[in-house]
């Protein structure tokens, strides 16, 4: 049966913002819609109202003629719509059978049958009795889809589904959905990599700052026009120049090893590498396998012996965050809200973060407000910061402007190594292109970086040299020229 | 139309003016609650808020009311502002006072002008070490410090109540559950004749200044901050945070430990149950409506030190219990919570449309 799903002039409003505004949106079943936009476009929020979590304030949802009044995630469920979220929301300590029984009311037995045919048709293998946390992933998110199939949805929403999966399950998520396709469910797919649109969808949609910029078939685009639509200005790309880099080494990591007394947090064994000179290694992985270790580690956070770091001809490696900088090393964390940086203080405030003693931020144990303040309005206009209050409290900046503000008060000292981790996680296109160029630039005036990320794109565009991190161990280092992203995703999902 | 909106930035005024407006709203709500207890409104409030403080005695008792308020939420402000929730400064409190009665009274009928600063010095030690136990357990045990203070100010109460009871009531007493009277080298001194207002002004003053010099002008009150919003950061930044949130809970236990040194060397001079009419959770509420800032603490001392007095005289003149007052106290932070709302989000009256 062919489904239809309407979605006609819907607003949502929020204190300050308006996150959707008179979005109207027709899919037929058959084809592969995808949602496309940048962090706060009004995707989610979108997907939300489809789902039943967010009522929206004006605007009307039909599926198949019949206007759906959804005031909760179950009139969703009951009017054959199924979610899957960006983060999975299975009870860990459960067996996957009892995560996928948990809201049915159907008998037991007929339900073990029912996914076991659900799981034979699609060739998903999972042991049903097992405890989620148990399974990577790419399986829970499979346990997420099979209890949505349990339903025999019509619709099937799909939240940014790849961004905890390895570029092998990412691509039999996607048989999986082209087969659901095939029978008939209307697929939703939000995301905001085009790769993912061109390769996937049927039809693709595009969404900018609430408003519904357009709808179109995918064969009549390309990446660039894409990119264009949802960014909303022309981008120019860049790319790094490849030159031969120095043999004058700057870091030595020897047998670094850690041992975290925190179940939740991973061991890091036996790394060894080393970084020259005006050069940038990436290091990839998926999170969750010791990126955040080895950031700390490299920072400082964590100390560890000190002959296993050897920066400059010293070793560091008992030397806290403060310490270090003191020889030049500069550092930024991925969380930019809760590490980084301290919403609720100033932007000045938040420069004297990065206290080195030549900066005489503190004189005697006494604030020296003048000479932060002054440090402060070189950062904001040499890195582009898009404000002139420096009294502003942090909160205030955009997450691209934050993250400006944090790599410029890293860079003004020039120091010789920046160590950062997902730098660009979560921000717009032109802020990314910002960081890119930033960091590419810092490589031309002869100091390195060490940059830890997930992002795939952005290790090949920035690296000379590329290691992947796996369970806290590292692959052998390899020259960037040398590998694709395919090779990357192998080792990321533990292959050699 | 009355529409809701979000601010774009909190507003700086409004900050400032949002515990008047409290104030003003706990005076309506007070009102009513007369009204509807069968009292004449203006007249009950009148008593309740001006006739205590008409005069020159009751103006000091003001004072001496608002002094261990004071000195306590400056204290809280410490952990306050670096999201450090210690709620026992009633038990940091008790039990300052009992070491500084402990050793007042080791100096029984002994003379010198060494013996006081001894004395204050024990009480501001006693209060650290109570404190210390919530901040050692939170930074090492990762046990929570609501809890944790707040139990211990029954702990400390027990205490108190056993020493008097026991082992340091005064012979001579007829088994009151008192000690004895300190020597009057280990009390602080009355500022006027036939008043109770004493020195323990000048060390809640003292308190105001130094709080606001730490927290504002030293790279000390930079870390405190930076480790209370973020414990994180301040191991990004290269501070020492877990360091940090002791020295807050030391701070804040060294102020209510004050303040009980000059509840017991004070006007009463002696130690005894009651030494404190629940000023450390009181305090709680002052901090908040002075908005953890000095100044600001020093007006809100004396407003919610008016509610005791008032109470006290509400239940002579009009026989309400001097709980009222307690229920006003309430209804200030309660209001004050309330309006914070406006801090963010602001009503925009729109013509109706549609």
């Amino acid at each position: 049966m062919n489904t239809n799903l309407k979605i006609s002039n819907v607003t949502k409003i929020y204190p300050g913002c308006v996150a959707n505004d008179n979005v109207s949106l027709e899919f037929n079943s058959g084809k592969i819609y995808a949602l496309l936009g940048e962090n706060g476009a009004g995707k989610s929020t979108l997907v939300k109202i489809l789902s039943g979590v967010i009522i929206p304030d004006e605007g009307k949802i039909y599926l198949n003629e019949n206007n759906l009044k959804l005031n909760s995630p179950l009139d969703a469920k009951k009017n054959d719509i199924g979610m899957v979220f960006q983060h999975f929301n299975l009870f860990e300590t459960l067996s996957v059978f009892e995560n996928l029984i948990i809201d049915s009311d159907e008998e037991r037995e007929s339900l073990r049958e029912k996914i076991d045919s659900i799981m034979k048709k699609y060739n998903f293998s999972i042991d049903l009795d097992i405890p989620v946390l148990n399974l990577s992933a790419g399986q829970k998110q499979k346990v997420e889809i099979i209890r949505c199939l349990i339903r025999n949805p019509k619709v099937l929403i799909m939240d940014e589904p790849t961004s905890v999966l390895t570029e092998q399950e990412t691509s039999e998520l996607f048989l999986s959905l082209k087969k659901f396709s095939e029978e008939g469910i209307l697929i939703i797919y939000i995301t905001h990599k085009l790769k993912e649109v061109m390769e996937l969808c049927d039809e693709v949609a595009v969404m900018r700052r609430g408003k519904l910029v357009s709808v179109s078939e995918i064969k009549n685009e390309n990446i660039e026009s894409l990119a264009n639509k949802m960014v909303g200005q022309n981008l120019k790309t860049i790319r790094k120049k490849k030159e031969k880099t120095s043999s004058d080494q700057l870091i030595n990591i020897i047998n670094l090893n850690f041992i975290s007394e925190d179940p939740f947090e991973t061991n890091l064994s036996d790394i060894n590498f080393s970084v020259n000179r005006g050069e940038c290694l990436g290091i990839a992985g998926i999170s969750g396998n010791g990126q955040s270790e080895l950031f700390q580690v490299l920072s400082g956070e964590i100390i560890s012996d000190k002959n296993s770091i050897e920066f400059n001809k010293n070793y560091i490696g008992d030397l806290n965050p403060q310490e270090r900088r003191e020889y030049l090393m500069a550092f930024s964390p991925e969380d930019r809200l809760e590490q980084a940086a301290i919403p609720q203080m100033a932007i000045f405030e938040n420069v004297a973060l990065n206290n080195f003693k030549s900066s005489n931020f503190f004189n005697n144990g006494l604030i020296n407000e003048n000479k932060i303040k002054e440090h402060s309005k070189k950062i904001i206009s040499d890195f582009n910061v898009n404000t002139d209050n420096i009294e502003l409290k942090s909160q205030f900046l955009s997450g691209g402007n934050l993250q400006k503000l944090i790599i410029g008060r890293e860079l003004i000292t020039s120091p010789d190594l920046l160590i950062c981790f997902n730098p660009t996680w979560g921000l717009d296109v032109g802020a990314i292109n910002y960081i890119h160029e930033t960091l590419i630039k810092i490589n031309e005036q002869n100091k390195s970086i060490i940059l830890i990320s997930t992002d795939t794109d952005e290790l090949l565009k920035l690296s000379d040299k590329i290691s992947v991190i796996h369970k806290g161990k590292l692959s052998k280092i390899m020259n960037a020229d040398e590998v694709t992203s395919e090779k990357l995703g192998i080792l990321m999902g533990g292959g050699n | 139309m009355i529409k809701i909106v979000k601010r774009d930035q909190p507003s700086r005024a409004i900050f400032f003016l949002t515990p008047i407006l409290a104030i003003f709203l706990t005076l309506v709500a007070g009102g009513l609650i007369f009204y509807i207890l069968g009292f004449k409104p203006f007249e009950a409030l009148k008593f309740f808020f001006i006739v205590p403080i008409a005069d020159k005695y009751g103006f000091s008792e003001l004072l001496l009311k608002a002094t261990p308020l004071c000195l306590i939420a400056i204290g809280l402000s410490f952990c306050f502002k670096s999201n450090n929730w210690n709620i026992g400064a009633e038990g940091q409190l008790t039990f300052g006072a009992i070491v500084s009665g402990g050793v007042a009274l080791l100096f029984y009928e002994q003379e010198g002008f060494y013996i006081l600063p001894i004395v204050i010095l024990a009480g501001a030690i006693g209060g650290m070490l109570y404190a210390s136990i919530p901040a050692i357990l939170k930074t090492y045990f990762n046990t929570n410090e609501i809890l944790v203070s707040l139990m211990l100010v029954y702990v400390s109460k027990l205490i108190l109540d056993y020493l008097v009871v026991g082992p340091w009531s005064n012979p001579e007493g007829f088994n009151f559950p008192e000690t004895r009277q300190f020597s009057d080298s280990a009390r602080l001194p009355l500022l006027f004749e036939g008043l109770r207002i004493h020195a323990g002004i000048f060390l809640a003053l003292a308190s105001v200044v130094i709080s606001w010099f730490v927290f504002y002008k030293t790279y000390l009150g930079f870390q405190m901050k930076v480790s209370g919003f973020s414990l994180k950061t301040a191991k990004y930044a290269g501070y020492k945070g877990k360091k940090m949130i002791i020295l807050v809970f030391l701070i804040s236990g060294a102020c209510a430990g004050l303040a009980g040194v000059g509840e017991i060397t004070g006007p009463i001079g002696q130690l005894h149950r009651e030494v404190s009419p629940d000023y450390g959770f009181t305090a709680i509420i002052v901090a908040f409506l002075g908005r953890l800032h000095p100044v600001g603490i020093i007006f809100a001392s004396l407003v919610v030190a008016i509610t005791y007095l008032g109470a006290e005289t509400a239940q002579i003149f009009m026989q309400i219990p001097k709980y009222t007052g307690q229920v006003f106290q309430g209804m200030i932070l309660f209001f004050l919570l309330a309006s914070d709302y406006l801090l963010f989000f602001k009503f925009k009256f729109i013509g109706s449309k549609k």
